[in-house]
């Protein structure tokens, strides 16, 4: 077990990551803090989703270490690497709700596989996280019946039924409207006052200002992280023009749409 | 009473006469002793007429989430649903928190069931009238692709002939080497069971006729066919399907592309092209297996060959090939139909291969047997 300070939630050490010859991120390092709503921003193919898929455990890394609550997810096998991974839960893009079952039987599911708790209880447990997202009255609908921010929802319902301390969120609010954006932000404000601590991907500059307490960003072609800190420092005081650019939404400098002649 | 001491939780209930009972919990309230303290509970209350219920958890020194749905539970009043409940000395950040998870009821939100009546008249009136609308599909599809059809003919520049040829070779060129090995065991087969019967009434040289009937009549259509159907029909309803799922059947429309004469015609068009050459093929595999059998018995090459020649006619082989275009219309039209009527979820599109295979199979044989009334009628 690793001495890290008490308030540390997550820890990523040197991590590189890529397939074959190809390196995507390299020698990233940084630290996620107990109780905070993290962000990792970039440009479109920045790695942002690698990187989340790498800190819990999707993508095995080239090298280096991502410890999770005191263990490293890297180097954890059987029971230890279980153990870990009921630390956290994770909504996908898409929401990933199972689709041949109801939105009640989807946020069950882990507590029908890793509890022993009685049946019951497994369904109020259910019911409960559903109530906290707003989707009470959905419980007995079919995935495919809800609206995207509902699922969306849904899945973040599931992904807190076992009771982790970490929520990893990728791309909250994609493909929603502001309204619906909004609301999974209240939510995730909401949730953030029950002691979660929040890793989101996300490129949506209201909800960056509006939820992040600390952010990294993750340069188009830099392999790594080129800015970290608090969303309006680097807005305003950010010594990359490109970050500046990204947190007061400016195109590039190079960027026409004069014509070029090859039409 | 006292219950018991459950790992590191104490529980105490009581109930007394006048239907007051008061539930004390000390120690750690966890996912392990929540299953422990939840049993005794259930065996203590759930039979006892309770009016109010006091759980008392001043003495709780932890309390997960599962501790906390327990706490939930007994709160919302589910194990005593007569009782007024109250939870006291929790802790005031947990109280928040049992607060803001008290649940809406969700009973109130049972989905309808599309079968509206529970009776048995009710049940298969419902079931009719989805059949006669299942119907009302059928037809306005086939109706579609009858009207798509002569613009293919008739404006062979407007039709995807790349499309078609992909599917002839996928469904035809592809599938010959398990037509060849499906048939010419076939012709093996068919060569030695009739051979033993034959043998008994020292016709064995009819084994020749028997083969060229079965083969050009029978089975070499329908063996294609079952094949086809299994490994193209399903093919098309998982490609259109999937297609159907990802919205590319909505990108199509919203081109102004009809799924009908874009995606349904050309494999339609590649099933009745492919079907009787695949057929046309199986029977000769199969015939190829029947005179190796008769070699093996002692026939000559010129005298089986002679008595094959002279087994069948050539309207025979007509309705074979007839058979076979008709078995092609079916299992593409079928395998496209359902791809096209895949609902959404992860199982639709098995689902829908599912019901193309044994919905083209049901009418092969159904169609075979139309086939062999009709000829033998005319006869």
């Amino acid at each position: 077990m690793m001495n890290a300070p008490n308030d540390i939630a997550i820890s990523v050490k040197d991590l590189t990551v890529g397939y074959g010859d190809t390196v995507i991120l390299q020698n990233v390092n940084f630290q996620v803090k107990r109780g905070e709503v993290f962000m990792i921003l970039g440009a479109s193919g920045s790695g942002k989703s690698t990187l989340l898929k790498a800190m819990i455990g999707l993508y095995p890394p080239l090298s280096g270490e991502v410890w999770i609550e005191g263990g490293n997810l890297v180097a954890a096998q059987g029971k230890e690497r279980l153990a870990l991974l009921r630390k956290f839960g994770v909504t996908y893009q898409s929401g990933a709700l199972f689709g041949s079952i109801t939105v009640l039987e989807n946020v069950r599911l882990p507590l029908d596989e890793f509890t022993e708790l009685p049946d019951p209880l497994k369904e109020v447990a259910a019911l409960a996280r559903l109530n906290l997202v707003g989707l009470g009255a959905a419980a007995d609908k079919m995935p495919s019946e809800l609206s995207g921010g509902m699922q969306k929802r849904a899945a973040i319902a599931r992904a807190m039924v076992l009771d982790p301390k970490i929520l990893f969120l990728d791309e909250p609010s994609a493909g929603l409207d502001p309204i619906t954006s909004a609301g999974i932000d209240f939510l995730i404000t909401s949730l953030h006052h029950f002691g979660f601590t929040f890793v989101i991907v996300s490129h949506e500059l209201p909800s960056i200002y509006s939820i992040a307490d600390r952010v990294v960003m993750l340069g188009s072609g830099a392999k790594g992280i080129i800015a970290e800190g608090k969303p309006e420092e680097l807005r305003d005081r950010a010594t990359d023009p490109w970050v500046r650019r990204f947190f007061n939404r400016q195109p590039d400098p190079g960027y026409s749409v004069e014509p070029s002649g090859n039409l | 009473m006292t219950l018991a001491t459950q790992n590191e939780l104490e529980t105490d209930a009581e109930v007394r006469p006048d239907g007051r009972a008061r539930v004390v919990l000390r120690g750690r309230l966890n996912e392990q002793t929540v299953v422990g303290c939840w049993s005794r509970l259930e065996k203590e209350l759930k039979e006892k007429k309770v009016e109010t219920l006091q759980v008392d958890v001043s003495g709780l020194g932890f309390c997960d989430a599962a501790g906390l749905t327990l706490l939930l539970y007994l709160n919302m009043g589910r194990m005593t649903p007569q009782a007024t409940v109250s939870v006291f000395g929790l802790k005031a950040e947990l109280e928040r928190i049992l607060r803001e998870l008290t649940l809406e009821e969700h009973e109130a939100f049972q989905p309808q069931s599309a079968t509206k009546s529970d009776t048995y008249v009710g049940r298969t009136g419902w079931k009719i009238g989805q059949m006669s609308r299942d119907f009302q599909e059928e037809m306005v599809f086939l109706g579609a692709v009858v009207a798509s059809l002569p613009m293919s003919i008739f404006h062979p520049k407007r039709s995807r002939w790349a499309e078609t040829r992909r599917v002839v070779e996928l469904a035809g060129a592809n599938a010959v080497p398990i037509v060849s090995l499906m048939s010419l065991l076939l012709g093996f087969i068919i060569a030695f069971e009739s051979a033993r019967r034959l043998a008994e009434f020292g016709a064995q040289l009819y084994v020749a006729n028997t083969i060229m009937v079965v083969m050009v009549r029978d089975m070499g259509p329908l063996m294609t066919a079952i094949l086809l159907a299994g490994r193209s029909g399903s093919s098309f309803a998982a490609e259109i399907g999937t297609m159907k799922v990802n919205e590319e059947l909505n990108a199509l429309k919203t081109f102004g592309l009809d799924p009908i004469p874009f995606l349904v015609v050309p494999r339609i068009l590649a099933g009745v092209f492919v079907t009787p050459l695949l057929t046309f093929y199986s029977i000769l595999m199969g015939v190829i297996g029947g005179v190796i059998v008769m070699l093996g018995l002692g026939f000559t090459l010129p005298l089986i060959l002679h008595q094959l020649a002279s087994s069948v006619h050539l309207n025979d082989v007509g309705i074979g090939i007839a058979k076979s275009a008709v078995f092609g219309v079916i299992v593409s039209a079928v395998g496209c139909w359902h791809g096209l009527r895949t609902q959404q979820g992860p199982s639709a599109v098995g689902l829908s291969t599912t019901r193309a295979v044994v919905t083209s199979l049901l009418l092969i044989i159904v169609a075979d047997a139309f086939f062999s009334a009709i000829s033998f009628l005319l006869k």
